[in-house]
């Protein structure tokens, strides 16, 4: 009988550990996989602030193993949809500009809709205005991680020699006022032109790209015409210089950074790799002000979630610690940008102090922000994009006369939507 | 598969038809465009060969240092694809480029010439690079195909008084058709993934410019998120290099791998 207890015991004891190990080990694989991944845009250097954003989660939520990628801006659009076609998708994304519209349109990222409306808080931390841009069709995808818009440089030497006296105020002052500083090798205005960027030249003339339900071109129309012919004229005769059709980020800051462009429409971080590379520019050389009209188009990162995550409250509560006060902070201090939360006008106050030339810069980005424009919330944006940008390109180079460009590029965009 | 899907990375696949081939064919310009750049970037090729041909030509003499001349010649190929794009970008420079300061220097031109950047000059510009790296290349092919030519064959010719034209299209050029071949085939098949060069260079533009089907398979996927067209893209290519090589092999004889084979 003994024998048989000392058995029996002996058996318990044996599933009691087995049990106990099988439970640690249960629990230790639960909690390794609790992991999170982070994907952000170009921001190599801010590799240090990321750690800290990292550690500060880890003190909240221990059990949670945080991974961070970072690609080049070519790179990122790639990388992301290889790893969604993975089944790896990172759970919280660092998007540039429109790319988040086919994503959500396409149920590739969670609706924050009810995230904000929880945490209520939180959702009044953010800029209404830029919040707002990173809606479709009634839900909120992406929050601001930081934000950026178009503005008007302007080169004060050439301005002067030119005999101009104030930044233009119209579309037409704009032209004249570039082609009294268009000489030789100088040309009087550049701008950027990817994702929508040279839209407030349009805006500025009464163009809309779209009927307001958003299901058909509105832009051809007789304004839009004369406003593509008098780009064309101007690129044609030097006034405006080709890169500002043909290159992309480089380009068109080398073109002004080396000191022979009046004005150069472009959005805020072009201001730091311009400065960057132009030693000329100092608070005597070197004004910012908004487009005529102030139109600006914006140029903004956002974070979001993918749907594949399956942490989705952790991916939330990860995007609210990157960006509270104490992170959209130092973000913005360190790489001289604003947030889109409410710790944009003390950054602004301390750089009025540190940088005034910057400030001046960056002041533009928090105003006229009535004024934003090419926000088109479509699912479609790349392709309606390349639709319209091939054929104003073909226009504005003198490669088809601006009636027939605008005709073509009304039918390729109407045979989109409507597919 | 995917040519006839409609998919893309958020949503499962779906039967379409022949609806991407239609749309690249019927309404595309883009893609025709693409397609015709393409052509004129494998008509580069025969300059190519042309220029490795009289290139092997020279070094095949006894000439003073003529294993240093072939190892200049031959320098351009091992280069990374996007280092000569690097370079020759910034030769091309409008500002800082030597080939524009050469030419203003000459008074050839009186402002400098946006090569990359205007229509007329872009795609000559994307195919003299890429001439460029290749022909060390071809002309190693070519050189070992001349040196297994008898020299008696040659010498015979000489002797039965044929001129060195003569020579040269009678004895040399035939029994250098292998070799030709293959450079004509490797030339061909450069043409349809030099994705690195264009995309370096020009990035297919100004305004689809220089765009050939290798960088519109690669725009249509990863920057306008068609994968699906991105597919049919890939399929016509496969077709066109197909019918391209069996074209290149006829041209040649129909059996330029046998020749190798009897010999």
């Amino acid at each position: 009988m003994s024998a048989q207890r000392v058995s029996m015991r002996r058996r318990s004891t044996s599933l009691t550990l087995a049990l106990l190990a099988l439970g640690l080990l249960t629990g230790s694989v639960t909690a390794q996989e609790k992991r999170l991944s982070l994907l952000t845009w170009n921001i190599p250097v801010y590799k240090e602030k990321i750690d800290g954003w990292i550690a500060d989660f880890n003190k909240v939520h221990p059990d949670v193993t945080v991974e961070w990628f970072d690609k080049k801006g070519p790179e990122w659009g790639p990388f992301y949809q290889t790893q969604v076609v993975a089944g790896t998708a990172p759970d919280i994304i660092d998007t540039q500009g429109a790319i988040w519209l086919e994503y959500a349109a396409n149920g590739g990222l969670v609706d924050l809709t009810p995230y904000l409306e929880r945490d209520r808080a939180v959702k009044e931390h953010y800029n209404p205005t830029f919040l707002r841009t990173w809606v479709y069709e009634g839900k909120t995808y992406m929050v601001p991680f930081y934000v950026s818009k178009t503005l008007l440089f302007y080169n004060k030497t050439m301005m002067r020699e030119a005999g101009v006296t104030r930044p233009p105020q119209t579309f037409d002052e704009l032209l004249e006022a570039a082609r009294k500083m268009t000489k030789g090798e100088k040309s009087g205005f550049v701008t950027l032109n990817f994702d929508w960027l040279y839209w407030p030249l349009l805006a500025m003339n009464g163009v809309e790209l779209l009927t307001p339900d958003l299901k058909k071109a509105a832009f051809n129309t007789p304004a839009a015409v004369k406003t593509v012919e008098a780009l064309a004229r101007a690129t044609a005769d030097g006034t405006i210089n080709k890169v500002a059709w043909t290159g992309r980020w480089v380009e068109p800051n080398n073109a002004f950074a080396g000191g022979t462009v009046g004005f150069y429409q472009a959005h805020s971080p072009a201001f730091f790799y311009v400065r960057g590379g132009g030693p000329w520019i100092n608070a005597e050389t070197l004004g910012a002000a908004p487009m005529p009209g102030g139109f600006a188009t914006p140029n903004s990162h956002g974070l979001g979630i993918s749907k594949s995550s399956k942490h989705p409250e952790l991916a939330w509560e990860f995007i609210k610690l990157a960006t509270s006060d104490k992170w959209a902070y130092t973000f913005g201090k360190t790489l001289k940008v604003f947030t889109g939360t409410r710790v944009d006008s003390r950054l602004l106050e301390e750089l009025q102090n540190e940088d005034p030339l910057a400030a001046s810069v960056m002041k533009t980005q928090l105003e006229h922000l009535d004024r934003l424009v090419a926000t088109w919330p479509l699912g479609k944006d790349a392709q309606v994009k390349e639709a319209f940008y091939s054929e104003f390109q073909a226009a504005v180079l003198g490669r088809k006369p601006a009636a027939v460009a605008l005709a073509e590029a009304e039918r390729k965009v109407n045979r989109l939507l409507a597919r | 598969m995917l040519s006839v899907q409609t998919w893309s990375p958020f949503r499962p696949s779906a039967f379409a038809g022949l609806v991407h081939y239609e749309e690249l064919l019927f309404h595309d310009e883009v893609f025709w465009t693409s397609l015709w750049n393409t052509v004129v970037f494998m008509a580069s090729s025969p300059i190519a060969i042309a220029l490795a041909l009289g290139l092997a030509l020279l070094v095949d003499t006894r000439i003073r240092g003529r294993g240093i001349y072939r190892a200049i010649i031959f320098l351009s190929y091992p280069l990374m694809t996007v280092a000569v794009g690097v370079i020759w970008r910034w030769l091309y420079d409008e500002k800082v480029g030597l080939i524009n300061y050469v030419l203003l220097s000459l008074g050839v031109t009186r402002r400098p010439i946006a090569f990359l950047d205007s229509y007329e000059w872009a795609m000559p510009s994307v195919v003299v690079a890429a001439v460029w790296q290749i022909v060390g290349f071809f002309m190693v092919i070519l050189l070992a195909g001349l040196q297994n030519i008898p020299p008696n064959l040659q010498e015979a010719a000489a002797l039965d008084g044929a001129s060195a034209w003569q020579r040269f299209r009678s004895i040399t050029l035939p029994l250098l058709r292998p070799a030709i071949f293959l450079c004509l085939v490797i030339g061909i098949i450069n043409s349809f993934t030099s994705f690195d060069l264009i995309y370096v260079m020009t990035g297919g533009g100004p305004n689809h410019a220089t765009e050939v089907l290798i960088t519109y398979i690669y725009r249509s996927a990863f920057v306008l998120s068609k994968f699906d067209y991105a597919a049919a893209l890939t399929v016509v290519l496969f077709v066109f290099l197909l019918a391209l090589t069996w074209l290149a092999n006829r041209a040649t004889g129909g059996e330029a791998g046998a020749v190798d084979a009897a010999e």
